[in-house]
């Protein structure tokens, strides 16, 4: 039946795309956010969808759309260069099988977000990227929520749907991601056009983020738990009601810690106490083991580089029992950890280069959105109220994944390469439309036709 | 259950958000020309109301 609905979904956008050809962009984001091929066990499972609705968005946009407001930003150029550089140590990589198998992925995720601000013409299709991202992760999110209320959480025992561990479906990249959504979510209650904020937006909205909120618990994802924190502190930057939001905040922890689970508080202790987790001393070991292997290979070993490390580390128990504190020491020795850090897995997987690269386009990305905050956060025009909150919000997502990525490695999550398409629209549209920067550029321009005049 | 709710939430709102945004002529253009009596656009500007922003 489900398997029968998702067909149905799909064609359906697939129909109405006909019509209207940016609609199979919408769907392109859907199919790579949900991955209906991987909840699916039927036709779906057989036919290459995602290839399907890539290519009918790129054959849609280059037939049909009107290409006039088609601008290339330079982050654009960023996302350009650095596809062309990990296809580069895709060639030379350390393990060339296991290198072709992510750079097959990787290479998708970058094209689509280099493609997707081309597309992004205006304001309702802004909008609509939006919509549909996070309505797409509402579907993990909200099964995830449920189920933790339910009871049905724990350190990688919380299943989305099916029994996978790929793409969003994995606990803590769900984490980063859910919690990174929460100010798009409200941005979408708040300014959006296709559901005009009304009593059931915001119900469904606050349903929606108090879901975004459980999945860290379900999850058992530390990382989940920092972001939720940094997202608190962050949003106080920018809130007009600060006292009150404080106020809830508090309130909302208050009332939610008595009912975590015992399991949670234990393990969100090992963020304080991380010698005697396992998990975060192989971190730290892959770590130290990746600042060595950059040293000795400043271009990087390609995908999945961390294949070749083998560790030895130590984990410290302490453990009281009365007036007597034994410590244990146990030493352990591993192999072949992933970098579990997005920073580290660049630095290891794409040398110097790449990782300078990458680092550039996720700043650049922070520098810009706050940017056209200051331009547009005081401006007093009917149309011109929804601009510094998107920016803010898209900034806000960035700075919660960019906190989040230090302890998962989703440097190419499509997600967020999705995120950073969005900006580049948004920033292109706005220079686009701006009339006072038009006005300025073409006062300069008069000023300097003016000056070679009287100098002739 | 739960994941059919979930999947049932998700996807309805998705469809719906399409037969919306096919409904508006402001998905491909900020400032669309009125349209016709039959539903077509019509040949000229719009009263008052630059073509291009």
């Amino acid at each position: 039946m489900i398997d029968l609905c998702l067909t149905g979904f799909l064609c359906f956008y697939l129909a109405l795309g006909s019509r209207r050809p940016f609609l199979w962009v919408l769907a392109y984001l859907y199919v790579d956010i949900v991955a209906p091929q991987i909840i699916s066990w039927g036709i779906l499972t057989r036919i290459p969808t995602s290839l399907i609705f890539f290519t009918a968005a790129f054959l849609g946009w280059l037939l049909f759309d009107d290409k006039r407001d088609a601008r290339f930003t330079g982050r654009q150029f960023l996302l350009f260069l650095l596809l062309i550089y990990c296809g580069y140590t895709t060639l030379t990589a350390d393990w060339p099988v296991e290198a072709a198998e992510k750079w097959s992925w990787v290479w998708k995720a970058l094209v689509f977000a280099i493609f997707l601000p081309l597309t992004l013409r205006t304001r309702l299709r802004i909008e609509a990227v939006i919509l549909v991202m996070v309505l797409s992760a509402s579907a993990i999110i909200i099964d995830g929520g449920i189920k933790t209320l339910g009871g049905g959480g724990g350190y990688g025992e919380l299943r989305f749907f099916v029994d996978n561990n790929t793409g969003l479906y994995e606990g803590s990249i769900i984490s980063c991601v859910a919690i990174a959504i929460i100010p798009l979510i409200l941005w979408l209650a708040k300014h959006g056009t296709v559901f005009p904020p009304d009593w059931r937006v915001w119900a469904f909205a606050a349903g929606l983020i108090f879901a975004c909120a459980l999945i860290p618990v379900g999850t058992q994802a530390r990382t989940g738990l920092i972001c939720l924190g940094i997202l608190c502190v962050l949003y106080l930057r920018t809130a007009k009601r600060r006292v009150l939001i404080v106020s809830l905040m508090a309130a909302a922890a208050m009332i939610a810690i008595p009912f975590l689970p015992a399991s949670y508080t234990k393990r969100m202790g090992t963020i304080e106490n991380n010698q005697s987790d396992q998990s975060a001393s192989t971190r730290i070991a892959v770590w130290k083991w990746t600042l060595g292997y950059v040293r000795d290979h400043p271009f990087g070993g390609g995908f999945e580089a961390y294949m070749s490390n083998t560790l030895r580390f130590e984990t410290v128990h302490t453990v009281t029992t009365g007036s007597t504190t034994t410590v244990e020491r146990q030493v352990i020795q591993d192999g072949g950890r992933a970098f579990h850090s997005s920073y580290f897995e660049m630095l290891g997987e794409q040398g110097f280069p790449g990782f300078g690269l990458w680092l550039t386009l996720q700043l650049s990305g922070i520098v810009q959105m706050e940017l056209l905050r200051r331009r547009w956060r005081k401006r007093t025009g009917t149309d011109e109220q929804w601009q510094a909150p998107l920016a803010v919000s898209l900034q806000l997502a960035h700075v919660i994944y960019m906190f989040g990525s230090l302890f998962v490695g989703i440097a190419f999550q499509p997600f967020v390469l999705m995120l950073i398409g969005v900006q580049c629209g948004l920033w292109s549209y706005l220079k686009r439309t701006d009339t006072r920067v038009s006005v300025k550029i073409a006062q300069r321009r008069a000023a300097t036709v003016q000056g070679m005049a009287q100098t002739t | 259950m739960v994941d059919a709710f979930a999947l049932a939430v998700a996807h309805g709102l998705l469809v719906l958000a399409a037969i919306r945004l096919v409904m508006r002529d402001d998905l491909d253009d900020d400032h669309p020309k009125p349209r016709g009596p039959l539903g077509g656009r019509r040949a000229g500007k719009n009263p008052g109301q630059d073509e291009r922003p």
